[in-house]
């Protein structure tokens, strides 16, 4: 508090600052070690801003700060922006290295480029295909193990007595498989939990997730899910696929693995987050193509989610890539099911032909729909806001590792022990046909001949049952599974989301649609006697299954490509889209899409499309930070240290100053330096004392910022020696020399737009004679949003 | 081609003149049947032959090429023969199915002469595969002969009879035996008790399911037997009652009432005992204090 005070003080009398600066612990107190080199300068850059207002924002800003001073700590909550967070350096450096490579590179070796794009793409697109395969197969393999033990067992207890056995053993082994997935991602690699679509869409829309797509989130994601899913929780695989297509994408492009050690030496131009963050759009796009034979819906999933950089040759590739993957999944299931070289058997999830004359529809059918629809979004809600309490109360309450694992282990004992009982209890027999595709059908107490329907839907993995709600013939479900099923599962999946497993959403949420709209239906063909068009449930789970998504997850346009490719009928275009607007008009009444409130609750600074409404009266001057730590054109290498190393700052961007006239003239802005930059800088020692001593020097090049990308080490590792702290480094030829700025009265949308559209990482902003006032980030841009109340403002947490 | 269009447009002729003879009404301006010379010949050339002939006479009395061979008459004589044999045997086996057990022999006949017709070559080199199956475009013979094909490939008897038609095979057979012992202890017990029954007869029952689930998997399955463990079962489950009653209630109810019960334990020690996580809060350096929401609403208003 003291501190704050003097600080503030500070800031109006640049004189004391250097004193005072040392002791400050706070974030507000980081610029200290700049000033001994730049007192008077920086000081009255600062004044200059603020002049007019100096006297009378005074006081207000010490009361205020006397209130707030002490490092408060509040519970988590939605309302915050992490620290860990940083933006991607979207924008080119356009230095003269930069400039200098482009001049020596021939015409022929920028065709080299577009078509090694095209290279990188067809084989994210082919390993994307490979690894979804793969997992295909391990799942069904295991699960089937799995089935089969539980099965011999239950029917080996139902004669001779016993049957809570067999549930402990289900529970048992659900337990252990579960516990195997949740050690390694709560011990090993905590980002690869959930779904991970969050998380790409936060890398798409230009936020450096920290390890999000490094080789062992890849491994721990693919293992994680097999588990889960044969573990038996209510989870799909097709989530994780979409993350693991965009980390083997990030991974190809760079023609080298950091973990591995291995660096091909290929590739090495796209080492740099706007060529990966593309490439990254491919790998997204190239999952969900794999995950659910939709190629175009890919496509469309990446433009939906990183829409801002898109242009028609990306996108082309894109959608090549998705293509491959298709197909390479087709290709190598098809030799799996022992049918080499059908190709027509696509995504993971299948939800079969829904082709035949039955399965058409009619124009009353329409307003049908739509109150699906509308049903979708408010379950959607419900599971929303159900997982948002659940969500925040494990951050809160959940976060130690063995915790989570335990949590894990629970959940899917109590999925198995519900399932089991939902089986003991049910009374629905069928019997057995020759096209019926029960894989494991149990009898239980059913007459010699039948089986229990509910354990169709329970006792199968999750995609299965999804496929038998869509296609079994009328009358194998009957009501009471089904309404039971639809509110076990609801509760259990919702339960499920937000485990430190890697799972994701679709399925389930497939699931409780389909059986609700199955149910749907059955009670329509039951009301309505006339009409043979009504009493085709498979057609009512499919419209519920989307209703539902679209309720939970709240996607538009990729969904419906997405679901429509997955049926492979398009005439199922027109309900399906009417039916996820009407779910997403309904839901968005109550509370946003599920991975927005993940993404919310993980304090990720996310730009939304839009500046929020009604906040053109903010201006760059209150929206920015301010002081800035600028650097000089030739700066000391010591203060340079001091100021990376400076813990309580993470300062990235540097803007560049250059002293005009005199020393109490304000500088002026002649470029931007990224701290990536400067850590290189030091590392490979550009210091000019030692330029001139050794002419024989080798000049640095873009390939030296490449080849420590994207793990620039720590400041602390690098060694800089007393002596050498007293060199200069010129930064004239590293630094960004037109950095976007904007003048100090631009309104927060418009510095919102631009900083959006072009994928700004820093703006500065300046006054009308090209002075640094401040700097505008993501974060200050991020935390204003629309809240119940008009405009919120988010605060700035550690964690 | 061409013989096969003057066959076809002669079918149709002769239709036409039947139904207008039949009626007593010939008027042969009003045909119009285009100007094939064929078909205006035949049209001036048939009523004179009298309508009360049978068809066969009529055949008799067309072109060489349109006329089908002694040979090939007699071959489809036999064929009617058989199929009507082989159908007067199916209608009685429909229910309890028996379909292949009874009428193997008299489909491998059937099959037998369809053949001849299809494949071999009688004497003089006539084919009778083209005038008898594909002449016209309803292909009688072909029709009927593809129906029971049909049913013979549903019904699945191949699995149970051995090559040749000669005899069901041994499993088959075995499986009939078995089925037979089930049944005659059924018979002996169904007085009474089922009780009894259920537990006097559950080996031979269960010798009957491991047999069939054993043939099941081998593929050796046809209609009679899944319709005979069908009817077994259903008389074994519903009529006798002997399906396993739902008896552990009360240890399942228990078990998952405690498995039910741990995620509670667990919620409430991680909420009791767990620290909280807290965040610290990170006060932003702004060139002025717009920075809380009080400040916003008050510029807002």
């Amino acid at each position: 508090m003291a501190n704050i005070t003097k600080k503030v003080s500070w800031s109006s009398r640049p004189d004391e600052s250097g004193a005072i600066g040392e002791g400050t612990p706070l974030l507000n107190g980081s610029e200290q070690q700049r000033h001994g080199r730049q007192t008077s300068e920086g000081g009255s850059l600062f004044q200059i801003g603020r002049l007019s207002t100096v006297d009378l924002e005074e006081e207000i800003v010490s009361d205020e700060d006397s209130v707030r001073g002490r490092p408060k700590e509040i519970p988590h909550n939605e309302k915050l922006l992490s620290l860990k967070f940083e933006s991607l350096d979207y924008d080119n450096i356009e230095n003269q290295l930069f400039l200098e490579e482009e001049r020596r590179m021939s015409h022929m070796s920028f065709r080299c480029l577009e078509i090694s794009r095209w290279v990188v793409c067809g084989l994210i697109g082919f390993l994307t295909g490979l690894i979804a395969c793969f997992i295909d197969i391990v799942v069904e393999q295991l699960a089937g193990i799995k089935y089969q033990v539980v099965k011999e067992n239950i029917e080996k207890f139902t004669e001779v007595g016993g049957l809570s056995i067999s549930l402990l053993l289900w529970a048992a082994l659900n337990s252990a498989i579960v516990m195997l997935g949740a050690i390694i991602v709560a011990f090993f690699e905590p980002i690869a939990a959930g779904s991970g679509i969050p998380q790409i869409k936060c890398y798409l829309n230009g936020v450096k997730i920290p390890r999000v797509v490094r080789l062992k989130t890849l491994v721990v994601k693919v293992c994680g899910v097999i588990c889960s899913v044969v573990g038996g929780l209510a989870v799909g695989k097709e989530g994780p696929m979409i993350h693991s297509g965009a980390v083997v994408a990030a991974g190809v492009s760079q023609g080298r693995s950091t973990s591995l050690k291995r660096d091909f030496k290929i590739f090495e131009y796209f080492r740099r987050d706007t060529e990966k963050r593309d490439f990254v759009s491919a790998g997204a796009a190239a999952g969900v193509s794999a995950a659910f034979g939709a190629p175009v819906g890919g496509v469309l999933f990446s433009l939906e989610e990183g829409a801002s950089f898109w242009n028609q040759m990306l996108t082309w590739r894109i959608f090549f890539a998705s293509m491959i993957s298709t197909f390479t999944l087709n290709f190598f299931l098809s030799i799996y099911h022992n049918n080499p070289g059908d190709l027509s058997n696509p995504g993971l999830i299948n939800f079969g032909r829904f082709q035949t004359d039955s399965e058409a529809y009619y124009l009353y059918e329409i307003p049908l729909f739509i109150a699906m629809g509308a049903i979708g979004g408010l379950l959607g809600a419900l599971f929303n806001i159900l997982n948002y309490w659940l969500t925040i109360f494990r951050i809160r309450y959940v976060h130690r590792p063995c915790l989570q694992v335990m949590e894990a282990m629970l959940v899917a004992a109590v999925t198995a022990t519900v399932s089991f009982t939902m089986i003991y209890f049910s009374n629905d027999c069928q019997p057995l046909s020759p096209d019926n595709t029960e894989e494991y059908p149990l009898q239980l107490f059913c007459a010699d001949g039948e089986y229990n329907a509910m354990a169709t839907a329970f006792f199968n993995t999750p995609e299965r049952s999804v496929r038998s709600l869509f296609h079994n013939q009328p009358g194998s479900y009957n009501p009471l599974t089904l309404g039971l099923f639809t509110l076990t599962y609801f509760f259990l999946a919702c339960w499920t989301y937000g485990l430190a497993v890697s799972a994701g959403v679709f399925i389930p949420s497939l699931l409780i649609g389909a059986a609700w709209g199955r149910l749907f239906g059955i009670l329509l063909a039951a009301i309505t006697t006339t009409g043979s068009i009504w009493a085709v449930p498979g057609k009512y789970a499919l419209i519920g299954a989307a209703a539902q998504l679209g309720g939970i997850v709240r996607m538009t346009l990729s969904l419906t490509v997405i679901v429509v490719e997955a049926t492979g009928n398009v005439t199922y275009g027109l309900p399906i889209m009417l039916v996820l607007m009407t779910a997403k008009i309904v839901g968005d009444y109550f509370v946003e899409g599920l991975y927005d409130i993940h993404i919310k609750l993980q304090s990720v600074p996310f730009l939304h499309w839009e500046a929020p409404a009604t906040s053109h009266w903010l201006t760059a001057r209150e929206v920015m930070s301010s002081p800035v730590t600028c650097l000089n054109r030739i700066e000391k290498v010591g203060t340079i240290v001091d100021t990376l190393s400076n813990t309580s700052t993470n300062h990235n961007g540097f803007p560049v100053v250059v002293q005009v006239s005199g020393i109490d003239e304000p500088a002026r802005l002649c470029g931007l330096i990224l701290r990536s930059q400067l850590i290189v800088l030091l590392k490979h020692k550009v210091f000019v004392e030692l330029a001139r001593s050794r002419l024989t020097h080798r000049k640095l090049q873009l390939k030296d910022f490449r080849d420590a990308y994207p793990r620039f080490p720590p400041i602390q590792s690098i060694h800089v020696s007393q002596d050498e702290r007293e060199c200069m480094m010129d930064l004239t030829e590293f630094m960004n020399p037109t950095p976007y700025t904007v003048p100090q009265e631009t309104s927060l949308p418009r510095v919102f737009k631009l900083f959006r559209a072009l994928g700004l990482r820093h703006l500065v902003v300046v006054d009308d004679e090209n002075n640094v006032i401040g700097l505008v980030t993501r974060k200050d841009l991020a935390r204003y949003h629309m809240g119940k109340h008009g405009l919120e403002e988010l605060q700035l947490a550690q964690t | 081609m061409s013989f096969h269009t003057s066959c076809f447009l002669f079918i149709f002729l002769v239709a036409q003149f039947h139904t207008r003879v039949s009626c007593d009404v010939v008027d042969l301006n009003v045909l119009n049947v285009g100007d094939s010379p064929a078909a205006v010949h035949a049209a001036v050339f048939k009523p004179a032959l009298g309508w009360s002939s049978s068809l066969s006479l009529l055949l008799s009395s067309f072109p060489e090429d349109l006329e089908i061979s002694e040979y090939c008459s007699d071959l489809l004589h036999i064929f009617g023969q058989r199929y009507v044999s082989y159908v007067n045997c199916l209608v009685p086996a429909a229910r309890p199915v028996k379909v292949c057990q009874n009428c193997f022999s008299s489909y491998g006949s059937l099959i037998d002469i369809y053949r001849n017709i299809s494949d071999e070559v009688g004497p003089g080199n006539v084919s009778c595969s083209i005038s008898l199956l594909h002449s016209d475009r309803l292909m009688v013979v072909y029709l009927l002969y593809h129906n029971l094909e049909d049913l013979w490939t549903k019904s699945g008897c191949e699995h149970c009879v051995t090559e040749g038609f000669l005899a069901l095979t041994n499993d088959t057979l075995y499986f009939m035996t078995i089925l037979n012992q089930t049944h005659s202890c059924f018979e002996k017990y169904h007085q009474g008790n089922h009780s009894e029954l259920c537990t006097n007869c559950k080996d031979t029952y269960r010798q009957l399911n491991e047999l069939f689930s054993r043939m099941e998997k081998n593929l050796t399955l046809c209609i009679d037997i899944e319709d005979a463990i069908n009817s077994t079962r259903k008389m074994w489950s519903k009529t006798f009652n002997c399906s396993l009653p739902r008896e552990e209630t009360v240890p399942v109810i228990a078990v998952s009432s405690f498995m039910l019960f741990l995620p509670i334990i667990f919620y409430l020690s991680s909420f009791l005992h767990s620290e909280q996580k807290k965040r610290k809060l990170i006060h932003p350096k702004r060139a002025k204090s717009y920075t809380s929401l009080m400040n916003i609403q008050d510029k807002q208003n």
